[in-house]
């Protein structure tokens, strides 16, 4: 065991100095080249805390740009803020054959603000840098320090975080005195960690990653953050912004966000307790007066994204949010617990990572600051756990949609922190059911009258057209219906319901001129232009699993009349799938002049084996065939 | 459309001047406050109740000639979909030279509160905040307070430019409709600046006064025009799809210094009077001029010429130098500080590279100039008086025996003598400087074109097996070849094609001519493709539109106000040959169509033909405008319309008896 472990350092010391002396393209391993852009020639990240308010990194990095399309890879972003410095920017420029041809510094980065598009101010600001080389391929290599003034949040380690890179050689370094406890999680790592002392008496953790090959965009894909290799470090005593801290699970850590960043923060104006009093008098259900004064939260706030103050975690005070009537998710939480805190109703500031494009959970056995990107609120009825949106004045009570729903957040009580799971919504729950009748005259003009009843997360569907004009409805449908040309609308009805389970209604009248097209006596028409499946990329050597990140079922019925005195040409379409993530049944029946179709699709979330990929692409295609069928009609 | 207005400042003299129309701030009725919505415009969710800006020219605090803008507006927000309104962005430039400055930022919120009391919400200082944006460009940034359906919003503040040349224009017209909205301006008479308007909006105030001795400085005293530009009943702007920028539509006034007189020596500049103005100054400026000087880049030349003989030759070189030397760090420009540092870093803007360019055909012995223009998104320049500052690209014009090219050498896909469709705007002005500068068509000679062939048999098992092929010829080769490029290898980019074609699988490919940008670019594809389960059938029905079937038309409104500008003519053919099993035969094919644009504006053909068993079927869609107006909007509209159909139908073939 000892042996091999110096043996290891050995190769490490040795491969560390022969790589940093040459940079010429023919050294990549030819296995790295498949698909890569970029490799990634060696990458050395040192991080050292040298005291609890006193963070130092040094990262060496030397990347080969193959092609045009590794020039973004290359590119240099460096973030800072108050809290963590940028200094000692330096790096070369090689050509193919590892000869330096130029040097760049500080000075030949821009500086510009990091301003989020959804944010008024922030506090961080971005150094860039784009290498640019008259051919290729050329390599840059450069280091960089980052001194931070904090401890609560370490960077993770990725060894390689983007399609299209390859990566040859990348090591991290932990440092820190011998008495600093940090606890740590390793992700999809290949390779286990090394202890060691330095000649300073420091304790060393190091991880080593070599010979990554360039992954691939492939489509239904299991989250970046769940699928790549990543080290997390938390060390359990920290500084952050001049507090003291100290934790070692979820119930610490949210109780040291619950003491020092949100308790005291949640007075209201005399004005507005009493409003709470006036709303909620005579009231005696708590769900109830919950979701009066939510509503009243929704009427009187907007969503401003401020992030300043004891770095972007401290919500404005609730008094604040009281006169300013805006906030950020934070503010916006803060304020509306303040409002059910008067009511006598027990509420939990959540952090959760938001996005509609994947649910990433906080981990469950591994705490840390740097997970979540967004607050919501939890109000804990007994046997009725019921979680709130704060930063929207739209949303029904009660409901998250596809933003924050089925994954692990984290509530800050009074008692601790506590992980929580926001509630599903099933593919049996996400549900879009609609029902048309056609009627064709002999022209090809179709007059149509439909409804569509959307529910789950689908009930967001239909948001772009609320309390819009008939004009820029007209707009939108259009655009959603866009397989039936020259859609004239004459009517249409909206309604939401906003339970916890809310449900959009749309009814729609129309007309659509040459909707079926006449040729030679007969007349051709999309059975089915309403509900489309679009077939799926063929991905051959796939390496991710098949990930589906939200379930749901359609049902469409669509009556054709027809024209008189026309029948049938073509067989009718009949498809029945079933497979592990999806059913698909689709019918098409002929009589008393009227076609009738039916179509029932349901996908399934979860992770599939990735050798389930081909047959997913194969459910798509049939389904896509089924949805493309063209009717024919002859004269009889 | 587009319209232009000269208004050439005639200073008329008046006894008594009238004082700056500002409305009073923090005033409002009951009645406004009360609105649930705008009569005019039954779809808003805001409008303006007023607006009213002025800019004066004045002696700073710290003695210096600037501009003093004032903004005031005071808008009613209907509801929630408006509160963006509430989120004010005040961009100010910053460089090391000039500062903007902006003072007395007040803002209010007037609403009606729980118990329907009128209540007045200000905005605090603290809620201020200044950003540094890049090295150009700060921004002062704050959101209203106590935003909520209903209330009126009202701010203002004061900028300070320094200097007279960035004077502010006004625009009328915005997203959210207006019931009024003034601009005024006091100008001494030391500053002579051309007003332009543009839109279809009429003007309800426009006068001209003078006021006495409004500008001193040192003994140096003048008299100002007073200028005021108002509309009333100012409905928004909506944007609709495929439209050039929407700045060539929205009504506005726009100032441009023509002369001025220095207050202190009397000493007359012309400004952008005439294009000769224009054409000397930028003649003997570092920054344009003297970038382009023959011979500037003759040692970076030379051996890229060595041996070529002809002009075409050198030229075509010295265009590939460039393109391969100098990456496009994706920043528009029309100046350049030093071409020949963006040569040695080997990354530059738009000016540098083909300020470059211009240099380095001129160091070959080429006569070429700087074409200065505006791109698409950037707006169409005014052709009435000169205005530089509209321009915002330059590229190069190289005249090369009794013709000429125009050449952009930003992206090292485009072919020598194409523009990429962002620079086809119009016209852009030729800073020829021999001669005076002069316009020129900014058109592509290529049109976009291609060609798909496909030669299939139907095998007995219900495959079609056979041989695709594509020719992509001027600007579809250029956009074909950018889109290959984008993966690292071609197989890989093949890799992908095939996983997107579904049924498609392709055997064996090659290409012709990939890197010899000026040829065709050709794909031979053997492909097999998946088209029946098996062929025990006695009916088969066939689409022979086996690739991006048209089933959508990308024309939805009933009419519309804009020409739809697809920038180049285009044409595609599609052509397919099928050989049928000895027992099958063609029962029934598509009717043939023909459809014409009006004026021989384009046309939609599909031919049928066959023999026993094999037929073909081909169609041809081709567009020989760039450009197509309202009128012919529904010709347009109606042609898709009609490709859409015919794409739907089918061939019928049967076995024989």
């Amino acid at each position: 065991m000892r042996s091999l472990f110096c043996c290891l350092l050995l190769a490490f010391c040795s491969l560390l100095a022969k790589a940093q002396d040459n940079y010429a393209v023919d050294l990549i391993p030819k296995e790295l080249l498949p698909y890569a852009s970029a490799v990634i020639r060696n990458q050395t990240t040192t991080v050292e805390v040298k005291d609890a308010g006193n963070t130092f990194y040094h990262i060496q990095k030397a990347i080969t740009v193959l092609n045009s399309n590794g020039d973004d890879m290359a590119r240099i972003v460096l973030f800072y803020d108050k809290a963590n410095a940028i200094k000692n920017i330096k790096g070369t420029i090689y050509n193919e054959f590892g000869k330096p041809t130029g040097k760049f510094s500080e000075r030949e980065f821009s500086d510009e603000s990091a301003i989020n598009g959804f944010s008024l101010y922030e506090d961080s600001r971005v150094k860039v840098y784009s290498p640019a080389n008259g051919s290729y391929p050329y390599t840059i290599a450069y280091e960089y320090d980052i001194k931070s003034k904090q401890t609560l949040i370490v960077n993770d380690w990725e060894p390689n975080s983007q399609p299209g890179m390859a990566v040859e050689k990348s090591s991290y370094t932990f440092i820190c005195k011998p008495d600093f406890t940090i606890r740590y999680k390793e992700i999809n790592m290949p390779t286990k960690m090394v202890t060691g002392i330095t000649k300073e008496g420091l304790k060393t953790y190091t991880w080593q990653a070599n010979n990554i090959k360039a992954l691939r965009n492939e489509p239904f894909s299991p989250p970046a953050e769940t699928s790549l290799s990543r080290v997390k470090i938390a060390p359990k005593d920290f500084t952050y912004a001049g507090i003291k801290g100290s934790y070692s699970n979820w119930n610490d850590l949210g109780r040291w966000i619950y003491d020092n960043l949100l308790n005291g923060r949640q007075q209201l104006l005399p004005e507005t307790v009493e409003q709470v009093k006036q709303l909620t008098k005579g009231i005696t259900d708590d769900k109830e007066k919950a979701r009066i004064l939510y509503e009243y939260m929704q009427k009187k706030t907007r969503y401003i994204s401020v992030q300043v103050g004891i770095g972007g975690f401290q919500p404005y005070s609730a008094t604040e949010v009281d006169r300013l009537n805006y906030g950020d998710c934070k503010g916006l939480v803060n304020y509306t617990q303040a409002l059910f805190n008067t009511a006598g109703i027990t509420s939990w500031y959540c952090v959760v990572e938001a996005g509609s494009n994947k649910k990433i959970s906080m981990l469950n056995d591994f705490a840390s600051m740097d997970q979540g990107n967004h607050i919501i609120l939890c109000l804990p009825f007994k046997n009725d756990t019921t979680f709130l949106e704060c930063t929207s004045q739209k949303i029904p009570f009660g409901f998250l949609s596809g933003f924050t729903d089925d994954r692990t957040v984290l509530a800050c009580t009074p008692q601790g922190g506590k992980l929580m799971h926001t509630p599903k919504y099933t593919a049996t729950q996400n549900t879009q059911s609609r029902k048309a009748e056609f009627t064709l005259d002999a022209t090809g003009n179709l007059t149509g009258d439909m409804q569509t009843v959307y529910s789950g997360t689908q009930y967001d569907n239909v948001e772009e057209l609320v309390d819009e004009p008939f004009t820029e409805e007209v707009k939108t449908l259009q655009k959603m219906y866009s397989n039936i040309s020259n859609m004239e609308i004459n009517k249409i009805d909206l309604k939401q319901s906003k339970k916890p389970m809310p449900v959009s209604i749309e009814n729609i009248k129309f007309k659509a001129a040459e909707f079926a097209s006449a040729d030679n006596g007969k007349l051709y028409f999309s059975l089915n232009p309403l509900n489309r499946l679009r077939p799926v990329k063929d991905v051959r050597n796939r390496i991710n699993p098949v990930y589906i990140n939200r379930g749901f079922t359609d049902e469409d019925e669509i009556t054709y009349t027809l024209p008189a005195g026309y029948r049938l040409d073509t067989e009718p379409v009949r498809r029945n799938l079933s497979t592990p993530f999806g059913k698909f049944k689709a019918s098409m029946t002929f009589a008393d002049g009227k076609i009738t179709y039916k179509r029932q699709i349901e996908i399934k979330d979860g992770t599939y084996t990735k050798d389930s990929y081909a047959e997913l692409v194969d459910f798509y295609q049939k389904v896509a065939d089924s949805d493309n069928y063209t009717v024919s009609l002859i004269k009889n | 459309m587009r319209k232009f207005l000269p208004n050439l400042l005639a200073i008329m003299l008046f006894a008594c001047v009238s004082q700056a129309q500002d409305f009073q701030f923090g005033k409002f009725t009951l009645d406004e406050l009360q609105q649930k919505t705008y009569k005019n415009d039954t779809s808003a969710h805001a409008y303006v109740i007023d607006e009213f800006g002025s800019t004066k020219i004045d002696v700073s605090a710290s003695d210096h000639i600037s501009m003093t803008y004032k903004y005031h507006v005071k808008i009613k927000i209907l509801d929630s979909k408006a509160f963006n309104k509430g989120t004010v962005e005040i961009p100010l430039y910053d460089n090391d030279n000039t500062t903007d400055e902006i003072d007395d930022i007040k803002a209010v919120t007037n609403y009606i509160d729980d118990n329907g009391g009128a209540q007045t919400a200000e905005l605090s200082p603290s809620k201020i905040y200044r950003v540094t944006e890049n090295k150009y460009w700060k921004q002062v940034k704050f959101a209203l307070p106590n935003l909520r359906n209903g209330c009126i919003i009202e701010y203002s503040y004061t900028k300070t430019i320094p200097g007279f040349y960035r004077f502010p224009s006004w625009e009328f017209q915005s997203d959210i409709p207006k019931i009024h909205s003034q601009y005024e301006v006091h100008i001494p008479a030391y500053w002579n600046y051309s007003a332009s308007i543009r839109g279809i909006l009429k003007l309800t105030t426009n006068t001209a006064e003078v006021e006495r001795e409004c500008f001193s400085s040192h003994g140096a005293k003048c008299d100002c025009s007073y200028l005021r530009y108002g509309i009333n009943d100012i409905p928004a702007f909506i944007e609709e799809d495929y439209m050039t920028a929407s700045k060539n539509f929205i009504s506005a006034v726009y100032f441009d210094l023509q002369e001025w007189i220095n207050p202190y020596t009397n000493v007359k500049q012309r400004e952008t009077k005439e294009w000769k103005d224009i054409d000397y100054n930028l003649k003997h400026s570092d920054y344009f001029g003297s970038q382009i000087k023959k011979n500037l880049l003759s040692p970076y030349i030379a051996p890229v010429i060595a041996g070529k003989t002809t002009e075409m030759e050198k030229a075509e070189a010295v265009y590939s130098y460039i393109k391969k030397n100098i990456k496009w760090n994706e920043i528009y420009a029309k100046y350049s500080d030093n071409v020949r540092k963006a040569l040695d870093t080997h990354t530059g803007d738009v000016a540098d590279i083909n300020l470059a360019l211009v240099a380095a055909l001129n160091s070959a012995g080429i006569k070429t100039e700087a074409v200065l223009l505006s791109t698409r998104s950037n707006g169409l320049v005014n052709r009435l008086y000169p205005v530089e500052r509209e321009f915002n690209y330059v590229i190069a014009k190289a005249n090369i025996g009794n013709d000429y090219y125009l050449l952009d050498a930003t992206d090292p896909l485009l072919p020598f003598g194409m523009l990429p469709l962002k620079c086809i705007n119009d016209q852009g002005r030729v800073m020829s400087f021999d001669e005076p500068s002069y316009w020129i068509d900014l058109v592509n000679r290529q049109k976009k074109v291609s060609t798909n062939s496909l030669s299939v048999t139907l095998e007995p098992n219900g495959k079609l097996k056979g041989t695709m092929v594509v020719y992509s010829m001027g600007y579809e080769g250029y956009q074909k070849r950018k889109a290959i490029k984008k993966f690292n290898t071609i197989d890989e980019y093949v890799e992908n094609l095939d996983e997107k074609l579904g049924k498609v699988k392709i055997l064996k490919y090659s290409f012709d001519n990939l890197d010899s940008l000026e040829k065709p670019l050709g794909e031979t594809y053997e492909v097999e493709i998946d088209a029946y389960d098996n062929l025990n059938h006695d009916r088969l029905s066939f689409n022979p539109i086996l690739f991006d079937r048209i089933v959508n038309n990308p024309f939805k409104l009933q009419e519309r106000n804009y020409p739809v500008d697809w920038g180049m003519p285009s044409i595609e053919r599609y052509t397919i040959t099928m050989r049928l099993p000895d027992n099958y035969t063609v029962e029934s094919a598509p009717e043939s169509a023909s459809i014409g644009l009006p004026n021989n504006g384009g046309k939609f053909l599909t031919q049928f033909s066959n023999t026993d068993n094999v037929f073909t079927y081909s169609n041809i869609i081709q567009f020989d405008k760039s450009v197509y107006e309202p009128e012919e909007y529904p010709y347009v509209k109606e042609l898709f319309n009609k490709i859409i159909a015919s794409e739907k139908a089918k061939i019928v073939f049967k076995k024989k008896s």
